[in-house]
């Protein structure tokens, strides 16, 4: 049985934000995502604690709170931390790879180029994340 | 005839008749006397003869008993008569048969004898007659002999009689005097100062060959005359610098007579001497006096030279640009140079019997620390230290301080000696450069960093329009024409080379000594793995022709030297069946490799150029033109070097050395 899930989509780029939608549509996926401009929204909408996610996509270069520093916070956080955070990035800097599987990722995926690369990685990602059991709020 | 006649004659007749009378008593009386004086002459004359006989026996006993051996000899020199002294000193025992005094004559002596015995004859004596003999035991001896002729009541000789004394030791003491004084001549004759002797009318007694051959004097010690030495001085006074100061001084030391040492004296010839002067004088009266010459020249020029010396180390020590300093046990100071005061600000009269720790610290850690780095100097010998001290003006100056331990000419530590270095600028120049290299390194992170950020948000946009490209490709699929299509597919394409651009760019910058790890890194392995990795058509073979070694280096790096050389051979590869051969050859220091392809060829004019960054020598939408800087970059930094041999239309060589 695939679940549908429900996804928190941290990213400041609105044309990376489209692609995502169009991926689903795309794809014919029907997961519940729900957008974040940056690491300061995603705290604030993770910290009413209601309908937390399944799982969180994160961008790292973002402005106010970055993804390195919105990672630190949520595995800080007693109940955050079990949500498992996929690092959505265009840095293949080995340092930042390393720091955040340190702090505590679920998976590094870089942005390829081409946009049906993109389609082809997120397929895969969100049908592995489908199929896992997650602690559900 | 009357009476008075005859009474006359009567009474003259009594009176002659007691005349008579008288006359016989007193012949009477007379011859009485006579008679007493005959038996007192007759006493006397047996006491003299007894006397003499006596003194007959006590002669008789003198001779045999003298300790000076006398013998009485007739004329062929037989001995008549001798005593117990000439028996013994003749060696022969008393009762022997005829004993010939001249058959103990040494031989050498016998001529002389045998004179003297004529003089003995001629003359009646001889006296300090000297000869050897030798004597029954085979002795030899020396004796002294006085002789004289003894002669009968005629006055012809019948004897000699002969006194002899042994006078060996004598003679034995006396050559001992004459070997001493030749030892002593000797001792003279071979002296290295030049000596001469001169009585008290300056007659020259004594002069050596070390004075003839200084004053040029053609004599030796045999053969130099007694002489008056003021001809001396003046024909000497030439071969002095000053001549006439020479000779007046000669005269000035004779007047004075008192003793002068160390008198120095220059020669024409160069010589130096010392002139010493003593005067011999007993009991007040000046007996003579002795002129000594010692040459020198090789002291005086080995002291001059030593002077000059020490004159060279007081310049250097005195101007040098480090300061010199000198204590005492208790660390005042001594001795110190310009520089030491330049460095401390304190004049020398100021530093000098000051205790040097106290006047230059403030604190008693500072006091207690440099005291005990002086006296560890002391303890155990050089010493070298660092240490703040506060000059005069109040500032702090960082010293490098050398010390050792000061001795004086007994080998006895008198204190030390300490040479000082300012280094504050030195050191504030290491701190600033250690806080450049900081800031280096932190700026290059920064770089590093930036490299990061730079690509990152350069490939986002790239992202971007690739997929709004493709959007617009996918919403109007049916609407654009086959040109727009076309089009399309341009963009597409130069954003992907646009994107390896940037990665090839943050690739470069990323290879630096600092992200460089040194591991074994076994290059066949390396070559392995690419071989999965990269993409090998199928004409193109790969051959590893000897086994590579594992070297030090980093893995990741060394992984994409091998890759971009050999996905520049496979790119460039236009042959039917291409070959990429990889080869290694072991030298002493490190491993030259070579990878070679038969491939499109370089011109030799590139050769250079390729390894410059973004020198790609063609238009392939694949290539950066960035490959092979980063190639040449990996090489330098493991230390070697990279060349290549090729030729256009037949292959390519490339060559690299790796430090074992």
């Amino acid at each position: 049985m695939v679940n549908n899930l429900s996804i928190l989509f941290i990213e400041d780029d609105v044309v990376e934000t489209m692609k995502m939608n169009r991926t689903l549509v795309k794809l014919g996926l029907i997961h519940a995502i729900q957008e974040a401009k940056n690491g300061e929204e995603a705290l604030r909408i993770l910290m009413t604690k209601e309908n937390l996610p399944d799982i969180i996509l994160l961008d790292l270069n973002m402005p106010k709170v970055n993804g390195l520093e919105f990672l630190k916070i949520i595995k800080a956080d007693e109940r955050l931390r079990y949500i498992p955070t996929i690092v959505l990035t265009t840095s293949n800097n080995h340092k930042d790879l390393l720091e955040c599987y340190e702090i505590g990722i679920a998976g590094y995926v870089l942005k390829p180029l081409k946009y049906e690369d993109y389609v082809s990685k997120m397929e895969k990602l969100l049908a592995y994340w489908s199929v896992n059991e997650l602690i559900k709020a | 005839m009357d009476n008075e006649k005859i009474e006359i004659l009567e009474r003259a007749l009594a009176r002659e008749r007691m005349a008579r009378k008288e006359a016989e008593n007193i012949l009477e009386q007379k011859s009485l006397e006579l008679y007493y004086l005959a038996q007192q002459f007759k006493e006397a004359n047996y006491a003299l003869e007894s006397l003499v006989a006596r003194k007959n026996i006590e002669l008789e006993g003198v001779f045999k008993n003298i300790i000076d051996a006398y013998c009485v000899l007739d004329l062929y020199g037989n001995v008549l008569e001798m005593n117990s002294a000439t028996y013994s000193l003749l060696g022969v025992s008393k009762g022997s048969k005829t004993i010939n005094l001249l058959e103990f004559v040494a031989p050498e002596e016998k001529v002389k004898t045998q004179e003297a015995v004529m003089e003995i004859l001629k003359s009646g004596t001889y006296q300090d007659l000297r000869v050897k003999i030798i004597s029954r035991q085979g002795e030899f001896k020396y004796l002294h002999i006085n002789a004289s002729l003894i002669l009968d009541g005629y006055g012809d000789p019948v004897a000699i009689q002969g006194i002899a004394r042994d006078v060996t030791q004598e003679k034995i003491m006396q050559n001992e005097l004459i070997e001493s004084e030749d030892r002593l001549k000797l001792i003279i004759q071979n002296l290295d100062t030049g000596v001469f002797l001169e009585d008290e009318n300056r007659v020259t007694v004594i002069g050596n060959n070390k004075l003839f051959e200084m004053f040029y004097i053609p004599h030796t010690i045999d053969t130099f005359p007694g002489n008056d030495i003021t001809n001396g001085e003046k024909e000497s006074k030439t071969l002095f610098l000053e001549p006439e100061k020479f000779e007046q001084r000669i005269h000035e030391i004779f007047e004075k007579k008192e003793p002068v040492i160390g008198d120095e004296l220059r020669m024409v010839d160069g010589k130096i001497l010392e002139r010493n002067y003593t005067p011999f004088i007993r009991d007040g009266v000046f007996k003579g006096h002795l002129w000594s010459f010692k040459d020198v020249t090789v002291t005086k020029k080995y002291s001059a030279s030593l002077e000059a010396q020490k004159q060279k180390f007081s310049n250097i020590i005195a101007n040098m640009n480090l300061g010199l300093v000198e204590v005492t046990l208790d660390k005042k100071a001594v001795f110190v140079n310009n520089s030491f005061e330049a460095l401390t600000g304190y004049s020398e009269s100021e530093l000098l019997g000051e205790s040097i720790n106290d006047l230059l610290q403030n604190t008693t850690e500072a006091k207690l620390f440099f005291n005990q780095r002086v006296d560890e100097t002391v303890k155990d010998g050089s010493n070298s230290f660092e240490g703040q001290i506060i000059t005069k003006q109040g500032e702090r100056r960082d010293w490098l301080i050398s010390s050792a331990p000061n001795y004086d000419i007994n080998g006895i530590v008198i204190g030390s000696i300490g040479v000082v270095l300012d280094i504050t600028d030195l050191k504030a120049l290491q701190k600033t450069k250690e806080q450049l290299l900081t800031k280096l390194e932190q700026s290059n992170t920064e770089l590093q960093e930036y490299a990061h950020i730079v690509s990152h948000d350069l490939k986002s946009p790239l992202r971007s329009i690739f997929a709004l490209v493709s959007w617009l490709k996918e919403d109007n699929k049916d609407v654009f024409t086959e040109t727009s299509l076309e089009n399309i597919q341009l963009i597409e394409a130069t954003l992907e080379k646009m994107e390896l651009l940037i990665s090839d760019v943050l690739n470069y910058s990323s290879v630096t000594s600092d992200t460089l790890e040194a591991k074994s890194v076994d290059l066949n392995l390396v070559v392995e793995d690419l071989h999965k990795i990269l993409y090998f058509p199928d004409h193109i073979n790969l051959r590893v022709i000897n086994k590579l070694p594992t070297i030090q280096g980093d893995q990741t790096r060394l992984q994409q030297l091998f890759q971009n050389l050999i996905s520049n051979a496979i790119r460039f590869i236009d042959k039917e069946k291409g070959l990429i051969e990889i080869d290694v050859e072991e030298q002493e220091l490190y491993y030259k490799f070579s990878i070679s392809d038969n491939g499109v060829g370089i011109e030799e004019k590139y050769f250079e150029k390729i390894f410059m960054i973004f020198q790609s020598l063609n238009e392939d939408k694949k290539s950066s033109g960035i490959g092979l800087s980063i190639v040449k970059k990996i090489v330098d930094l493991h230390k070697g070097k990279i060349w290549l041999n090729s030729e256009v239309g037949k292959g390519t060589t490339f060559y690299f050395t790796l430090v074992k």
